[in-house]
């Protein structure tokens, strides 16, 4: 028998300290007869997971028949164009968005986003069969769409690597957006055969630099991340 | 074996509750439990027995098999239709016991576990038994789990009578088991405002999903009436004050800007004022509290403050009002059309905005459990878990049997100071406590 020198309750024989303050327990007079047998179980117990498969087999469905129903009917009546391809082109993008919720949920997010990145290139790949050339989607559109999935896997694992805060989150936003805004504007004149030179990206850069270094000032000096919490606390 | 016509009707009747055309309305608070659910929430809560000896996990599965359809309310699906949701029969195969875990009170995903809500567990001595609360409160449940032992112990051949939470499991249902009490009493002509004051929150860090964090008190009843009895107040009355207390001094050791109303959310059985066998939900929330901003309280002003503050509200024609409020709402015309998705994000909202700020704490004492004699020697104590907080608050339950009273908070903070004030208050009363707890961290 224990008693918490500090609450004055009695302890269960399993506890090894008070869960009340955290007072170690020492019982001299028992540390050989001392019992392990806890109150509670050990072992550790998962969530059950939901089986979506009626769920993932009408949408699959849906979007298959959409597909293919559209794909059928410009070849055989509206057959003017391939307009078909924008339709399924979407339906592509929405069933490469559901797969990690419905149909297997166990991808690692950054391979759901690589493919959502893939699926986004595809899309745009196949608006080329409706238009004169396909310069502007090799120039300008593919790269586009790697840099902004790149940005996206960044921030994804800096998020999941990192202790997140606020502040920490605020931080990797603007500087992916600086970076986002660079390349775009870089990408935009290389695709019109200009010289390379910041104009409109210069000024968010200088922005979100101004951001940065503010955010960076609080998360390095604790006093003043305290005062702000405090102040900005909701 | 031959049965009785009687008994022959009976298992009849029961068999017609579980036919496919059967259906049951959520009551007036289940309505708003499945509303709240997230992938890290649901409003799950456990009540357990400990037995004097180990559970044996096949006759514990045999009894729940036995028992189970007697209450056709707790064997069904929750189901949504396009304006409300809905219980439906569930025929599937379980539910199926199994081995206790650490972090009990999980979220219960409705898809789940054969759509089951209820789960039984076993560990050591002990039977639990996790219900999601949209099916009934702790008094119904407590009904299933106290006749669920009972048929376990008869399966282990001793006799045992039916009586107080006991169920005949050959007998009909009486059609007021199933019935949504709250409709028949929500008769008040007028509807009176619900409490809609911003309180004290406890504020603690968040323990990682899925941490479920217990400590557990075990009192002898005498030392906590002698106590009460010193204040001249009842036991409800004075571990309410003390968790108020506790709550107050918790607020007044963190930093803040000012200080805020600390308030307890305490269900009333509503039971014990308006008739009713109902074994759905039939509870109703009152809020006792102090305001620091008034000025500093002693405990004795804390006790006189809730004991007036019961004294005054609980009683039958408050209630009343109380639940034609709510009734109202769920009847009228337009928010009856409203779709079922709208509801949801209103709901949601209400209650995290404001129903889950009107208090700082959950506290429920379910009282004293009486259970047949001839089944007491072999039960050694009953425990009751409110379950996992919406919010990062400790929520208290309390329930007593025979001379022992167990006083469980659950958590999902890593801090236990409220805990620590509440326990430490009651041993400077005199009162013996004996400390539990599922937490590893030192």
């Amino acid at each position: 028998m224990s008693y918490c020198v500090n609450c004055g309750v009695e302890l269960d024989a399993s506890l090894e300290s008070c869960p009340l303050c955290h007072t170690p327990v020492i019982n001299l007079s028992d540390l050989q007869k001392f019992k392990k047998t806890t109150p509670y179980p050990t072992q550790t117990g998962q969530v059950d997971k939901v089986r979506r498969t009626d769920m993932a087999i009408i949408a699959s469905i849906v979007l298959f028949a959409t597909s293919l129903s559209c794909l059928l009917l410009n070849l055989l009546v509206f057959s003017a164009n391939m307009w078909s391809l924008f339709v399924i082109g979407v339906c592509i993008i929405l069933y490469v968005l559901m797969l990690p919720v419905i149909v297997y949920t166990k991808f690692p997010i950054y391979i759901s986003l690589l493919f959502d990145g893939i699926a986004v290139g595809f899309f745009l790949y196949l608006i080329t069969f409706n238009t004169p050339d396909k310069e502007w989607f090799t120039r300008l559109a593919l790269p586009i769409v790697v840099l902004v999935t790149i940005l996206v896997e960044i921030f994804a694992l800096l998020l999941r690597s990192f202790r997140i805060s606020f502040v920490t989150t605020a931080l990797y936003f603007f500087i992916e957006i600086a970076l986002l805004c660079v390349g775009l504007e870089l990408l935009i004149l290389h695709y019109h055969g200009e010289q390379l030179h910041l104009v409109w990206s210069a000024i968010v850069l200088t922005v979100c630099v101004v951001i940065c270094t503010m955010l960076i000032t609080l998360l390095c000096m604790r006093r003043l991340r305290e005062a702000v919490r405090r102040r900005l606390h909701f | 074996m031959k049965t009785s016509p009687q008994k022959e009707k009976s298992k009849i009747q029961i068999k017609d509750l579980f036919d496919r055309k059967v259906w049951y309305k959520l009551d007036l608070s289940a309505i708003v439990y499945p509303t709240l659910q997230r992938k890290d929430f649901s409003s799950v809560y456990r009540l357990s027995v400990l037995l004097k000896e180990p559970i044996k996990p096949d006759i514990l599965q045999q009894a729940v098999n036995m028992a189970l359809p007697r209450f056709p309310t707790y064997k069904t699906a929750i189901r949504k239709g396009l304006f409300w949701r809905y219980l439906e029969p569930n025929q599937r195969p379980g539910p199926f016991v199994q081995k206790d875990i650490r972090n009990f009170c999980m979220p219960m995903p409705f898809k789940a576990n054969n759509r089951y809500l209820l789960r039984f567990y076993y560990y050591g001595c002990r039977i639990s038994l996790e219900a999601h609360h949209s099916l009934g409160d702790g008094t119904g449940c407590m009904h299933v789990l106290n006749t669920i032992t009972a048929v376990y112990l008869r399966l282990l051949g001793h006799e045992i009578s039916d009586g107080y939470y006991v169920k005949d499991i050959e007998e009909t249902p009486h059609p007021e088991e199933l019935e949504d009490a709250y409709m028949r009493y929500a008769n008040a002509k007028v509807s009176p405002k619900r409490p809609g004051e911003k309180t004290y929150r406890v504020r603690g860090t968040k323990e990682p999903f899925y941490t479920f964090n217990v400590i557990n008190g075990i009192l002898p009843v005498q030392d906590v009436l002698k106590a009460a009895a010193s204040y001249h107040v009842s036991i409800t009355e004075y571990l309410n004050a003390v968790l108020i207390y506790a709550l107050m001094k918790k607020q007044e050791s963190e930093w803040h800007f000012r200080l805020k109303p600390v308030k307890i959310a305490m269900p009333v059985n509503l039971r014990r004022f308006f008739p009713s066998k109902t074994l759905r939900n039939f509870i109703t929330m009152v809020y006792p509290g102090i305001d620091p901003r008034l000025g500093e309280y002693t405990f004795e002003e804390i006790v006189t403050q809730v004991h007036h503050y019961m004294r005054y509200y609980i009683n039958e024609k408050f209630l009343r009002g109380d639940i034609t409020t709510n009734a109202n709402t769920q009847r009228h015309p337009l928010i009856r059309i409203v779709p079922l998705f709208i509801k949801d994000f209103v709901v949601r909202q209400f209650y995290t905005k404001v129903q889950d700020r009107n208090s700082s704490a959950g506290l429920t004492n379910m009282g004293v459990l009486k259970v047949p004699d001839d089944m007491k020697p072999f039960i050694e104590r009953f425990d009751i878990y409110m379950g996992q907080p919406f919010s990062s608050r400790t929520n208290c339950a309390i329930i007593s049997y025979e001379d022992t009273m167990t006083i469980n908070f659950a958590s999902s903070i890593v801090e236990s100071d409220v805990e620590r004030y509440f326990f430490q208050k009651l041993v400077q009363d005199g009162i013996h406590v004996l400390i539990e707890s599922n937490r590893t961290t030192s």
